[in-house]
């Protein structure tokens, strides 16, 4: 008998999310992903001037201001055909590094971690055995038996408060639960480090986008963060050098603590590279532009059919035709007037709620399409993207990645391994390694053009009557978003953005197939349905991203999240 | 570094959810502030709020609260309250002000007062602006934000500028 459970919501991620999932013999046989709001930026924007575009967008949500304000920009200059400085380019190419490099250090350690380390367990680590192990995986600075020592008595009297906090929401003890306390302590401490430099990484995005949350300087045509090496009022050399030097500390962070890390609870938990593939298309949009047209970047990106690396097909500009004619969004699954597949500058969004049905409507999410297809938006499908181009830092991390999880598991992990719940977790490290190695790029690159004299940072904004219509995509830290806009005389006429979570947290489409994340649960292992913690392991891996549900302090402290297994 | 900061949260896309954006503001539109009181519109960010709750001697938040009250009913909550509610679960975002508050906490970097102004919202729905209750509330709230401020020690220095 099939018993039915419903987690509503998941906790730790960024909004609202239902899901449920039939389980059959401890193992889930059917799900369901439910977005539990309504975003509504659509209708908000509708009639506005279209440089208010960026400054909206940016409060859909928390976590992802600055990615909005970006892709909006890169719409608004699509449509009026506006080329960007040069310095420009690179300035939003280091906030996007540092934004994401921010945002992947948080997710594996403030937001999934705790499905996988277990906290009680560390306090029954021994800090030298915890340091002798640290020492044979990393020369980190930070790694030494004081500081474990340290990080133990902290969570002692964490636990012994009863005051849990921010460590509120793990299944202590879980029968899933398989690192040793020394791992454990080992994850712990480095949590501890994660808030350190989550904050360093978004320090460089306070410099350059004059403040966080949301960034101030992304303009359409440009940034306005004036450039002059000598005055004290513009981003100048005592600045510049500022930002250098947090980039190497990131660097060694990243590449010495957070990748480590992943290829050691990735060893640890071999079996999870057996489960949560799911939707194996991969769409990904080239990043961090280096010309003032966007037809030369740094990272590629494009489209991968049904996991096979030899059907890569690049994306190649912002004028791209396959990236622009392949995206549909369908509503046949979602709350929203009338049942049909669109392109997104043709659509209309009026909600109709109807209650939950699984057969019918049951999400506020629509459902995206690249030519007909469900497809898998994030890390994974970057890396897996930059891997099939050939690209050199990519290859260059996969490898190391592999091979220290091969030497840690006693057995040889190719990156076939990568398609599954651990695998989109050591690809997002991954990412942020060769991220951290573009900051230097940018950095130089805006160095070195400043010295040659150019100060420009801004194309001026034009007006152009009758419609334009234009499409920016950025490769964010949870994968492709796309905004759509069609301008009539300066006013917006349309707007949609396809956010990544919608590609991958969408119901079932036009053709009743399973979005990525109901598809990834199907056979994922459930050992306990009154504590799921194996559902949320798979979740948490997509680093879902479901914003707007409210946010209401409520004085009572009532718990929301309910499991009801039925 | 502020001593003070005055933090403003909320989601301004859905009416009165940005009460707490909108009261700070009009707070730094209509006086000038002593120097060590940052005023700060936090929207609906998380970790992103870390360094300006850090090491602050108060912390005065601002928000739309589920009091179970009248609409514009105007409260506070102090201390291990602001931890109880407003969490992960009741929050726009994951990390909520409880969990920002939980991370500065385990860096032993913990704000030394902390205090939260509620009000109770009338309108939800997707749109810019206060409703027209919470409208004519404003000038209240910002009035208990500047007694707090001066209780604090820190009163306003005079009215803004003009245009300023």
């Amino acid at each position: 008998m099939a018993k039915r459970i419903t987690i509503d919501p998941i906790t730790r991620i960024e909004g609202h999310l239902r899901i449920d999932c039939e389980i059959d013999n401890g193992r889930v046989t059917n799900a369901w992903s439910s977005g539990q709001m309504w975003r509504g930026i659509e209708v908000i924007l509708q009639g506005r001037d279209p440089r208010d575009a960026p400054t909206y967008t940016q409060r859909i949500c928390g976590v992802c201001t600055t990615v909005h304000a970006l892709a909006s920009v890169r719409a608004i200059e699509n449509a009026l055909k506006l080329e960007v400085p040069l310095n420009a380019q690179y300035i939003r190419n280091l906030i996007i590094a540092a934004h994401a490099i921010h945002d992947h250090i948080v997710h594996f350690y403030i937001l999934s971690a705790l499905d996988w380390v277990d906290i009680t367990s560390a306090l029954k680590a021994d800090p030298k055995k915890t340091a002798q192990l640290a020492e044979s995986l990393s020369s980190w600075h930070r790694n030494h038996v004081q500081e474990f020592k340290a990080v133990q008595d902290k969570l002692k009297a964490v636990v012994d408060s009863g005051q849990l906090g921010i460590f509120a929401n793990g299944y202590w003890g879980h029968p899933a639960m398989k690192l040793p306390p020394e791992v454990n302590l080992l994850a712990a401490t480095h949590y501890l480090q994660a808030l350190e430099y989550q904050r360093k990484a978004n320090m460089i995005v306070s410099i350059l986008g004059s403040k966080t949350p949301h960034v101030a300087t992304l303009v359409p045509g440009g940034v306005s963060c004036a450039v002059n090496l000598e005055s004290p009022s513009a981003l100048n050399t005592e600045r510049l050098f500022y930002i250098k030097s947090i980039i190497d500390e990131l660097g060694d962070f990243v590449r010495q603590v957070y990748l480590v890390d992943v290829c050691a609870v990735g060893a640890l938990y071999a079996d999870w590279t057996q489960y949560g593939a799911g939707v194996t298309n991969y769409l990904s949009v080239p990043e961090l532009p280096m010309d003032t047209k966007g037809t030369v970047f740094r990272l590629p990106g494009g489209y991968i059919k049904n996991g096979d690396l030899k059907t890569y097909t690049p994306i190649t500009s912002y004028q791209d035709d396959f990236f622009r004619e392949g995206v549909k969004e369908s509503i046949k699954h979602s709350w929203y007037e009338g049942e049909w597949t669109k392109h997104p500058w043709d659509e209309t969004t009026q909600p109709r709620y109807t209650g939950f049905q699984d057969q019918g409507k049951y999400s506020w999410v629509k459902s995206p399409s690249f030519y007909d297809q469900p497809a898998q938006v994030g890390p994974l499908a970057n890396v897996l993207c930059m891997y099939a181009a050939g690209h050199g830092p990519t290859r260059k991390y996969v490898e190391q990645a592999l091979g220290l999880v091969s030497k840690l598991a006693g057995t040889q992990v190719g990156p076939e391994a990568l398609h599954s719940t651990i695998g989109r977790h050591a690809a997002r490290a991954i990412r942020c390694a060769v991220l951290t190695e573009e900051l230097n790029v940018q950095w130089q690159a805006l160095m070195d053009n400043i010295a040659k004299g150019d100060l420009a940072i801004c194309t001026p904004y034009p007006f152009r009557p009758g419609e334009s219509r234009g499409f920016g995509f950025h490769e964010a830290p949870r994968g492709v978003l796309s905004h759509w806009i069609v301008i009539d005389s300066n006013r917006i006429k349309n707007y949609q953005a396809v956010v990544p979570s919608t590609w991958n947290a969408g119901p079932r489409n036009h053709h009743d197939a399973l979005g990525p994340y109901e598809a990834s649960l199907v056979g994922n292992p459930v050992a306990d349905p009154e504590r799921p913690l194996e559902v949320l392991r798979t979740v948490h891996s997509f680093d879902p991203c479901l914003a707007c549900a409210i946010h209401l302090h409520d004085p009572r402290g009532r718990v929301l999240t309910q499991v009801r297994a039925l | 570094m502020g001593q003070v900061t005055l933090l403003g949260l909320g989601n301004i896309l859905l009416s009165d959810e940005g009460v707490g954006v909108w009261a700070v503001r009009e707070v730094a539109r209509r006086f000038r502030l002593p120097a060590a009181v940052e005023v700060v519109d936090g929207g609906t960010a998380g970790l992103d709020l870390l360094p300006y709750v850090e090491d602050r001697e108060h912390l005065l938040v601002v928000d739309a609260v589920q009091f179970q009250r009248e609409p514009g009913f105007v409260g506070w909550l102090e201390g291990e309250e602001v931890l109880a509610g407003g969490g992960a679960q009741a929050s726009l975002h994951h990390l909520g002000l409880r969990e920002v508050l939980g991370a500065a906490r385990l860096l032993d970097r913990a704000p030394r007062e902390v205090l939260l102004l509620g009000v109770q919202p009338h309108s939800l729905a997707t749109g810019v602006g206060l409703s027209p209750c919470l409208q004519a509330r404003l000038p209240a709230v910002v009035a208990e934000i500047i007694s707090r401020l001066t209780a604090w020690g820190y009163p306003p220095l005079g009215p803004a500028e003009p245009g300023g």
